[in-house]
């Protein structure tokens, strides 16, 4: 029987639909829920450790959901979170929150966790969040945080987020929990996951982190609204 | 008088369906299209026409291929392409150079894609909206709709050359 190419063709368009549809179906999206204002969430998962840095009545709050061990969140902290604090977060235009969500695949993320909130408590966690990103790669091998954050920090002080972190240890796995809840909430599934709140709506940005030059763009659009 | 019936190779109801999956192939595809677009310009439950480019500028740079500048005008023009391309073939203007189009289009994103993969990025597709993350899931999604873009766009070239031959 002679075979039509025309015909095969068409059996081929066929069971490229069925390709398409079958692919489609598997991996249609779940829409995330629009999350509620930053600010009041900000204030309701944190009533005591508070990881932000600038003015909470800022035009522009940006969320980073973010876990210390990941390379992704060191790169973003390195390449843009830093120019954003200069450029956004001390002018007073960016209110800037952290959220921990540390990741199953890094064993010492929960650990530098805690050190942040203990320090953030102290009116630190800048300070920490640069040391505990500047030197990733000397503690996340090992977990040796303490040893490798320490000489950052005056001794006296550094001692006192040791003891605080001692002594509050259910409490701040309590905070990290309901950062990580906030983030399960909001379908985080990667670090960084990066949420901006400006004239009443929080919109996701795509996650895995944000080159400096388009944030920025993106921020002087908001300003200008 | 008796009549008698020509024998012909294929019967006008047989010739009529390789058409008809055509048409239907390229209105999926044009469809798929249309929604691609619609994704990247509708978010998080609204129209966002004034700054859909900033998103998906993000999505577009998160893959490391492109300067900024060429990434912010790729952002700016892409969905608005797909737009066009998704209704020129549900229209079916031109199928076969819009289903070539369509195909080096889809070729170069799973290009990009299987690059992204293979370099071990931990990014967003940007396929369909700015959160849908970059897995083997959407390689061979990809993929499909390659392989209908190619089978329309062949499947087209050939109708086109029956229907010369026809006519000749």
């Amino acid at each position: 029987m002679k075979s039509h190419p025309v015909r095969q063709l068409a059996v081929l368009t066929l069971a490229a639909l069925c390709a398409v549809a079958t692919a489609i179906c598997a991996t249609a999206q779940t829409k995330a829920p629009t999350p509620a204002s930053a600010k009041a969430d900000a204030q309701a998962a944190n009533p005591n450790f508070v990881k932000a840095i600038g003015n909470p009545n800022a035009p522009i709050t940006m969320e980073v959901f973010g876990d210390f061990q990941c390379p992704a969140c060191r790169g973003f902290f390195e390449g843009t979170t830093k120019q954003v604090i200069d450029d956004y977060v001390i002018p007073g235009k960016v209110y800037l929150i952290h959220r921990d969500f540390p990741l199953e695949m890094h064993p010492y993320a929960r650990q530098a966790a805690r050190l942040a909130n203990a320090a953030a408590e102290f009116g630190q966690f800048e300070a920490i969040e640069r040391a505990l990103y500047d030197h990733q790669d000397e503690w996340s091998a090992k977990g040796n945080i303490d040893e490798v954050i320490a000489s950052n920090f005056p001794a006296a002080q550094f001692k006192k987020f040791q003891t605080f972190e001692t002594q509050h240890i259910s409490e701040i796995n309590a905070s990290i929990e309901r950062d990580r809840a906030l983030g399960m909430q909001r379908n985080v599934n990667q670090t960084p996951t990066i949420y901006i709140t400006a004239h009443g709506k929080t919109e996701a940005l795509p996650g895995g982190g944000v080159d400096y030059k388009l944030l920025k763009s993106y921020f002087d659009y908001l300003l200008r609204q | 008088m008796a009549t008698t019936a020509i024998p012909s190779e294929t019967s006008p109801r047989s010739a009529a369906w390789p058409g008809a999956l055509l048409v239907m192939g390229r209105v999926a595809l044009g469809l798929i299209f249309l929604y691609a677009a619609y994704a990247k310009l509708h978010f998080e439950g609204e129209w966002h026409l004034r700054d859909y480019h900033f998103f998906f500028a993000m999505a577009i740079d998160s893959y490391k291929m492109l300067p900024i500048s060429a990434v912010q005008i790729m952002a700016r023009v892409l969905p608005w392409f797909e737009l066009a391309l998704g209704g020129l073939l549900i229209a079916g203007v031109a199928v076969r150079w819009i289903g070539s189009i369509t195909s080096a289009l889809l070729l170069v994103f799973i290009g990009a894609m299987t690059r992204a993969k293979i370099l071990g990025l931990e990014i967003n597709c940007g396929c369909f909206g700015n959160n849908e993350k970059l897995g083997t899931a959407t390689l061979i999604r990809d993929s499909s709709l390659l392989f209908l873009a190619l089978a329309v766009t062949i499947g087209a070239f050939l109708i086109k050359k029956r229907q010369d031959k026809v006519s000749s």
